[in-house]
């Protein structure tokens, strides 16, 4: 195994230092910062922007670009939310907290040196994992069979929903099924049938799945800042740009270390989990420091408690490279954005899974391998340039709004020339737009969109194996337990929630008496 | 969803079957039949616990007080109206046109500002797709039917 670790390790060297790679992963650090910096916009759609850019690209350099824009998006947000309070995403509100009334103090360019800090060990720290355990996984994973994988995508599937948040579990299962039902639109690859496709022509190969993206995400959240009035991205005050000094001192780097190592294990561990991502990393390790930080310290917390800052930062960069394990070893995106880049890898021709580490090791190992560099770039990148790139944020609203909407149009029509697709777009926006006010979250339905083709052939084949019989699902001990950890995974916040209701009525019983 | 899980159940009754498939039993019709009971017993799961989304609580009517629809409705139109004219204007003239429109309904009033961020954002794209990616862009038809091109 270490052979091929190391062997894989040099491939990705190798690939990574050409030079057309290194300037994509330049590339893509800075754009990733630039969309990711736009309030409203998060890394889902800075990954959907980049892909028709990426196209006519080697599948290695293409997906070191997106991986490049991925963790830039995610430092990105994190500009907003200390400089305006204006997260771009959920994965970078727990950054707001403490970092945003630093700003207000004075420290701005202290938040923002100690957020790219954390931000590089976190990222680095979990990159270093990820070269252990991809390997580890993707050699486990090459034995799993149609079964394992279909029983795999259910529970991805359910973890994104399970993770919605509490009493959003239906909701975000209805938006998968809605993926999964927007997946069957087209010609079925298998008999060759066509479906749901109401005779036009434009369907027969079904809904293009960068048009979809871009319409949930790009097109909405644009949409999204003229709707609620968004006026955070109008202005910013100029002197908030101005930066007094970026330097972190001794004893500050002192009092941060340990909680960023421990917020970047834990954040990778919770990015590897199917579906919780860099959102639950960020708030997991900063709830996990204010639990165990001195009484003293606990007080600062939301108030611009370095610690605080720190812990969320180093939790959403190493989430968001643990998320990449699920990708790359068993073609199963762990989030919305890897559901975008997992939609790329397919474009590309690759197949993902356990396979691509023997049969396209060169894009496995090329993307683990460009993340170093990436890290190092966004910290070379972002500590001198923060000040310039945050002048971005002084783009008036009118004039950003109008160039997002056709940069995301533009972005589908200059891939597939068909002006149809603009209008589908369109109506997938207002469509989105419409479930979005009634609190239905959209990264579910672009996962359930983006495996659905792939449940399909698997769970046909199990059934072709398994004699028709859905006894598939608990003859294998290893689709067994992957169906019970769905299970459970489904069933425990309605177990907690009424234990929680039971506790509360005897309570009130309790106390009544 | 209730409804369009019934509507997708119905359209997947009339999904063609050849001969053979018809004795088959995994068909082109079962995912979406199994996804439409699927997406049924959701949406009744989601109208019998409402109290179950404590996002919920506020109705529709209170989320959305105060949003500014108008802009909103002008840029969808605006979309589709850009849609609809890029096979006859061309990319080049459509783009503009619809930025233009876009800073216009956002509020944007100085002339020289919208010309400046709509025109050459467009040109340079075009250029960088058509001259160095050598991507081929087609102009519009109203060009050929004028006898222009």
């Amino acid at each position: 195994m270490w052979d091929g670790m190391i062997n894989g390790m040099l491939t990705g060297i190798s690939t990574t230092m050409i030079p057309m790679n290194i300037g994509m992963v330049l590339f893509g650090c800075f754009m990733g910062s630039l969309i990711g910096m736009l309030p409203g916009l998060g890394p889902i759609t800075a990954v959907a922007l980049m892909i028709p850019v990426t196209y006519g690209l080697e599948p290695s350099t293409g997906m070191v670009l997106l991986a490049g824009v991925y963790y830039g998006a995610i430092f990105g947000g994190s500009t907003s939310s200390i400089l305006i309070n204006a997260p771009g995403e959920a994965a970078t509100v727990a950054t707001a907290l403490d970092g945003y009334p630093l700003a207000r103090q004075g420290y701005p360019g202290k938040a923002l040196a100690i957020a790219a800090y954390a931000s590089f060990s976190g990222g680095t720290i979990s990159v270093i994992m990820l070269m252990f355990f991809a390997p580890m996984l993707a050699s486990v994973a090459t034995s799993f069979q149609s079964a394992d994988y279909f029983a795999l995508m259910i529970l991805g599937l359910t973890a994104v929903s399970a993770f919605a948040g509490r009493g959003g579990v239906l909701k975000a299962l209805s938006m998968v099924v809605l993926g999964l039902m927007l997946a069957t639109v087209g010609t079925d690859q298998t008999s060759g049938v066509q479906r749901f496709t109401f005779g036009s022509l434009e369907l027969l190969d079904g809904i293009e799945f960068l048009l979809l993206a871009m319409a949930t995400f790009a097109l909405t959240e644009a949409l999204s800042i003229v709707l609620k009035r968004d006026e955070s991205s109008d202005s910013l005050k100029p002197k908030m740009i101005g930066f007094k000094s970026l330097k972190v001192t001794k004893k500050e780097f002192k009092q941060i270390a340990p909680t960023i190592g421990r917020s970047s294990l834990l954040g990778f561990i919770i990015g590897v989990l199917p579906g919780a991502g860099a959102t639950l990393g960020s708030f997991m390790a900063y709830g996990m420091e204010r639990n165990i930080a001195k009484p003293e310290d606990r007080e600062k917390f939301g108030k611009g408690s370095l610690i605080g800052l720190a812990a969320p930062e180093a939790g959403n960069n190493a989430a968001s490279s643990g998320s990449f394990v699920p990708l790359l070893c068993l073609g199963i995106p762990g989030s919305g954005t890897t559901a975008v880049m997992l939609g790329a890898l397919i474009a590309y021709g690759i197949e993902p899974g356990p396979r691509m580490f023997t049969e396209s090791p060169e894009v496995f190992w090329g993307v683990i391998m460009s993340m170093y560099l990436g890290n190092i770039f966004l910290l070379i990148l972002n500590l001198p340039l923060i000040p310039y790139f945050a002048r971005l944020l002084a783009i008036p609203r009118n004039l950003m709004v109008p160039m997002i909407l056709f940069f995301s149009l533009m972005g589908v029509y200059l891939v597939t020339f068909n002006d149809f697709d603009i209008l589908m777009m369109v109506f997938f926006c207002v469509a989105a737009m419409a479930l979005r006010l009634m609190n239905f979250p959209m990264a579910p339905l672009l996962l359930g969109f983006i495996l659905g083709g792939l449940m399909e052939d698997n769970l046909r084949r199990a059934l072709l194996i398994y004699d028709e019989s859905i006894s598939f699902m608990w003859e294998r001990p290893l689709t067994l337990g992957i169906n019970l950890a769905t299970l459970f995974i489904l069933f425990f916040p309605m177990l907690r929630s009424f234990i929680a209701s039971r506790r509360n009525n005897t309570d009130k019983t309790l106390s009544a008496s | 969803m209730l409804l369009f899980s019934m509507a997708y159940g119905s359209l997947a009754l009339k999904i063609p079957l050849s001969f053979m498939a018809q004795n088959e039993f995994f068909t082109s019709r079962t995912m979406p039949y199994a996804l439409a009971v699927l997406g049924m017993i959701i949406a009744l799961l989601i109208l019998v616990m409402p109290t179950a989304d404590p996002a919920g609580k506020r109705s529709l009517k209170e989320e959305t007080r105060g949003m500014d629809w108008k802009t909103a409705i002008l840029l969808v139109v605006g979309m589709i109206v850009y849609g609809m004219l890029m096979k006859w204007l061309g990319f080049i003239i459509s783009s503009i046109l619809f930025l233009l429109c876009g800073f216009y309904i956002l509020g944007e009033r100085r002339i020289k500002r919208m010309l400046l961020a709509s025109i050459p954002l467009v040109i340079l794209l075009w250029f960088v797709m058509s001259s160095l990616l050598g991507v081929y862009i087609a102009p519009g038809e109203l060009f050929y039917t004028l006898g222009v091109l």
